[in-house]
Formats: C-alpha cells, structure tokens, sequence
C-alpha cells in the first residue's frame, strides 16, 4: 500500500519536475543555512575550547584588579604603577594545590635601532609563561624563547616592521637600554581581532628583564594548579591573600582560565543559537513554499483525485499519497541542502577569517567548520518534519474533495 | 446473497434549503437484478447523473434506502462508501478518467491497491483484464500515448479490477469514434453474458436498444421505458 503511494507521489513530482525542483531548491537553501551555521558555530566551539583547555588548570593573576576577563588576557600594555610584591608570590607558592608559579614582569624600555630611539613597554616571562601565554602559529618568523637563552627577544609586527624607519628581521641586533639585543622572533600582525594584542610587545626572559631595568615589576602570573577540578577554590584563596597583602580589597584579581572558556562558550552558544534562528527562517519560507506548491496540486488534481476517490481510495490512502509527496520533495531537498551546507561552510569559514582580523588572529580562531552527524541527522529530521507539516494542509484539502468531481458532466 | 443487486425504497435527492430547494430526484422505488444489462436514458438535467451517482454510492440520498448486495449504504459514511465503491462498484467515465501519469497496468491495478491486494496477484489480474480488453500490446503505455477508444477499454479493465457486482458506464461510447464504440459495447455485451450486471448512461439511442432493460428519467422521476 505505501509503496503503490510512494509511487504515485513520485510520478507527480516527476510530472512536474521543474516546479518540483523549485520548491526542493527552497528547502536546500534552508538546510543548507542550518548545516553550514551550525558547522560554523560548531567550529568556532571547537578552536576556542581547544585553544583554551590546555589552559584548564591555569589562574592568571593580576595586579590593579583587572575589569573583565578579556582585559586581563590584554597582557599588560597600559601600566597603572601597581604590581605583585615578591611576597605576593611566596604567598600564592604556599596556598595547598598550587604547582608552579610562573611571572611576567612589565616596565619601560627604550629600543635603539639604526640610531633610532622609541620608547617601549618591556615584557618578561619564563620560558614556559611564554608557551602557556603565545603558540607557535602566532609568528611570522623565528621561533620562541628557550630555557638558557640569553640576550634575545621575541617583538611584535609593529614594532619590527612600522615603528622604526628600517626594518627589523629575525637575527638583527637591537639594543634594549643600551644592551644588544638579538631578534629570535616577530609576531604576525594581529590588528584589532584575536583576545591577546601582540603587535608592540617586547618579551624578554625574566633574567634579562631584570638585568636590562633592574626592576622586578610583576603585573602578571600565571599560576597553575596540580587539580583542575579545584582552580576556581585556589583562584579565591589567591585573590584573598594578596589583597590582605596589600590591605586593599580589590588589589588583585585571579581569574580561572576554565571560567573564561566558560564565559566563551557562552557566549558562543548564543552566537549558535542566534545563527541557527536566522536558519529557521529560511526553513519556514521553505515550507511555506511547499504548501504553495501542494495546494496548487491540489487544486490542479481535483479530477485525478476525485478519480481515486470513486474508484474507493480512502481519505487516508489520498492523504498519504500527498504528504509522501511533500516528504519526498523536502528529504532530496534535505539531502541536497545537507552537501551545499558542508560547502557552504567551508566557504562561509573562509570570508569570515579574512574578514576577522586579516591575520593570525581569525587564523588561530581556527575558524573549520565542523559538520557533526548530529547536525546531519538534525538536517534530515527537520526537512522530514517540515515536508510533513506543511503537506498535512493541502492533504487534508485534497482528501475532503469530493468524488463526485470526477463524473460530473461537462 | 439474493437475486438484486440494487434494491431502491423512496429513494430521493433535494439540494439547497428552504424556498431554493430543488428535487433533482422523486423518490424511486426499483430493482436490478443480477446479471441485468440496463440502459438508463433521459435529456439533460432530468435527473441521470444524480440516479448514478446515488447507485455509484458517490453521492447519498436525502430519503429512502439504498442497497447495493442487500447492504444498506444509505447511512454509511465517507470510509465504508469508499470500501462500497472499490468492492461493489466498477466505475466507466465517459471521459476514461485514467490517472495520467500511471501507465495502462498502474491505472489498472490501482483500485486493487486501495483494496490490499497482493502486488503480484494484482498485476497477474491486470494483465489478464487488459489481455480481455485487447490490450495486451499497451500494459506499459501511458493515456497520453493511447487513443481514446484504448484509454476507454483500459478504463473498463480497471472497472473490472476488484470484481464488482456493478459495472456503471456513464456515456461510456460518448467521446470515441464509432468503430472504437462498437468495440467498447461488445466488451461491455461480453462481460455482461458472463454474468455482470451493467448499468450504462447513454444519449444513443441506438446502443440503448442493445440493453435488456430500459430506465427513463424525466424531471426526476425515473419509469420504466423503450427507446
């Protein structure tokens, strides 16, 4: 019985085939907009969790009570004068569950250059703070500092390439304070995208640091823990200590770096959420397009179906007939929609890295989209749903006519 | 089972309400037995095509009894007419009304779906039907790629497809030459002699001399007649 109405259904789309891939190009379109936004959103899940979980068992600590998580990851470029002391850091090395405690010194600094002077803000990390706080992808050339190295220096795109009148390569010799400096690395250029600013920093190992201003300025530390599971416990016993420390409640912030992935994926899941509404729409005027084109079916079939009727078809056998046919419209629809969207994403991906910051920023996004089977067979089930929906209305026009129809005189 | 097919009691047809009420049927009283070959005649707008659609269970009666094998149909609903009609009732239009786009074997297994058949008893029956027909040649054409006088004799297989215990052939000659007509009323004659009963609608009164049995309908009241 379903197989005589599937091939019923099927000879009239044949019938009207031109129509018929019209309305099954509205439902592409819609499933197409589903699987490519969702792939994106899924995409963008993907690079920040994996740029970011590594991170898990991170707390980053600050001085001057950083506003908001964003700001914090701002390493510090704009210097208010307060800093963590050295007993703030014994302090955080004594808490229970703390592993290691990583610092970055911040201060002043003046390059010198083909006898050219700009004055700049120093940073210095340890080695492994480096790779904690930049990865690899971020260069443009050379490569990180290690442990033992000694008078050189990782600086960012414009200071390399736009401060000075000449430009600076990886291996060239600055001075820093009057020292000599040799180039191991230049950042890409960043421009107003990704979360970190890396366009005019000046990174020194911790040792040079202190030997090229003679200062220990700490304006960041990063703090990791031996058990993820309590960073957000550890992250508030820091935060208490120094700011007893410094007799001011609000000294000090220690952030989590898991609840900053947190906030993200929040903010990502609305994102997602927001895409796929806009998706929905096109779904909505896609089935709104199927019920256009059944009624009109309909309506052009009166006789054919007033013959089916007479012949002793059922309401239900004309009803099934019809709702096959919006099924099947809207499933190779579905299908259709479903290879463009994993297309569509890949170039949907692409203009939204160039567009994003037009360098490693967007890139270490990481912006590949990912096409999940969930969102494959969510695809499948809502153009099942939508084709049913939306020729349950002209089946049901189509079962109510009439038999009469078809023997009536003319 | 007894010997009448169709058995009327007062059976009658009022459209509208009120002042605009209009009789297309008096109430009628006959009886068709088995295996009768019945012509119904009568101008335009006496009445014909309600007294069929009445007995094709396509349309119900305002008063009176209808029943088709001793069933009552007169207060079925829309479902059990439907299961009337594919088991009791073959269907000839005078347009064919084939489905165009099923070919002469769809079209014709296509009642027999409804009735939930087996798929290749169907398709057995089909052959066989057309094979009667003269179609043997045309299984797998479509109406379009047919002549009329062909889409007619594949109508009738389909007609015949769930052994109804009706054949109603409205003008069932009305829209093909003449050669093609004759052909068409020795099938009916021939399925008629084994044993169907037949009730045909006809303006021709050349091809209601050929039947046992004349019904006259005039303002909408239905007599028995001769040509």
């Amino acid at each position: 019985m379903f197989k005589d109405n599937f091939n019923l259904a099927y000879k009239n789309i044949r019938e009207r085939m031109s129509r018929s891939i019209l309305t099954l190009l509205g439902i592409s379109i819609g499933i197409m907009a589903i699987i490519s936004l969702m792939g994106i959103g899924e995409g963008m899940q993907v690079a920040v969790t994996g740029e970011l979980s590594s991170l898990s068992d991170t707390i980053l600590v600050s001085a001057g009570g950083s506003s908001n998580d964003f700001e914090l990851l701002q390493e510090g470029v704009d210097d208010n004068g307060e800093y963590l002391t050295e007993r703030d850091i014994s302090d955080i090395e004594r808490i229970q569950g703390v592993k290691e405690v990583s610092t970055q010194l911040t201060g002043a600094g003046v390059i010198t250059y083909n006898r050219e002077n700009v004055i700049v803000t120093l940073t210095g990390m340890d080695t492994d703070t480096i790779k904690i706080a930049y990865s690899e992808e971020d260069l443009e050339a050379g490569t990180f500092l290690e442990e033992g190295d000694q008078n050189k220096c990782i600086i960012g795109y414009s200071i390399a390439h736009e401060d000075f009148d000449s430009e600076i390569a990886v291996g060239s010799r600055i001075s820093i304070n009057g020292e000599k400096i040799v180039v191991n690395g230049i950042f890409k250029k960043q421009g107003m995208g990704g979360l970190t600013s890396t366009d005019s920093i000046v990174i020194l190992t911790s040792r040079d640091f202190e030997k090229l201003t003679g200062e220990s300025n700490i304006k960041l530390a990063a703090v990791r823990v031996s058990d993820p599971t309590n960073v957000e416990v550890i992250a508030e016993e820091i935060e208490q200590a120094i700011n007893e420390n410094h007799g001011d409640d609000d000294f000090a912030s220690a952030t989590a770096m898991s609840s900053i992935l947190e906030t993200i994926q929040n903010i990502l899941g609305i994102l997602s959420l927001v895409l796929i509404a806009i998706a929905a729409i096109a779904l909505v005027v896609a089935s709104i397009g199927i019920m256009n084109t059944m009624l009109t079916s309909v309506m052009e079939r009166t006789r054919e179906i007033g013959i089916m009727k007479a012949i002793g078809a059922e309401n239900k056998d004309v009803m099934l007939i019809f709702i096959i046919e919006g099924m099947l419209v809207s499933l190779v629809g579905g299908f259709f929609g479903i290879i463009l969207g994993v297309f569509g994403s890949q170039g949907l991906a692409g203009i939204l890295t160039n567009m994003g910051a037009g360098g490693p920023g967007a890139e270490s996004m990481g912006l590949t989209p990912v096409i999940t089977l969930f969102s494959i067979v969510l695809a499948v089930g809502v153009s099942l749903i939508v084709g049913i929906l939306s020729s349950l209305y002209p089946a049901w026009k189509a079962a109510r006519m009439s038999p009469i129809e078809a023997v009536r005189y003319e | 089972m007894s010997n009448n097919v169709i058995v009327t009691k007062d059976l009658s047809k009022t459209y509208g309400k009120g002042s605009l009420q209009v009789t297309a049927l008096q109430k009628t009283s006959i009886s068709i037995e088995r295996g009768e070959y019945i012509a119904i005649i009568g101008p335009s707008g006496s009445g014909k095509s309600t007294f069929m659609n009445l007995l094709g269970c396509l349309d119900t009666p305002s008063t009176g009894k209808l029943y088709i094998d001793d069933i009552d149909v007169s207060t079925l609903n829309e479902n059990q007419l439907a299961k009337i009609r594919r088991e009791k009732i073959g269907f000839i239009f005078q347009k064919y009304n084939l489905i165009p786009t099923l070919n002469a074997i769809e079209n014709t297994t296509l009642s027999m779906s409804f009735n939930n058949i087996r798929s290749d008893e169907r398709v057995e029956r089909a052959k066989n039907l057309l094979d009667m027909v003269g179609l043997s040649h045309r299984v797998d054409h479509k109406p379009s790629e047919m002549s009329g006088g062909e889409q007619q004799r594949v109508a009738i297989a389909r007609a015949l497809a769930n052994n109804p215990s009706i054949i109603l052939a409205d003008e069932p000659t009305g829209n093909v030459d003449t050669k093609s007509g004759n052909n068409i009323m020795k099938i009916l004659e021939y399925i008629n002699n084994k044993g169907e009963t037949i009730i045909t609608v006809t303006h021709d009164p050349n091809i209601a001399k050929r039947a046992q049995r004349i019904l006259r309908i005039q303002d909408g009241i239905v007599s028995e007649g001769n040509v």
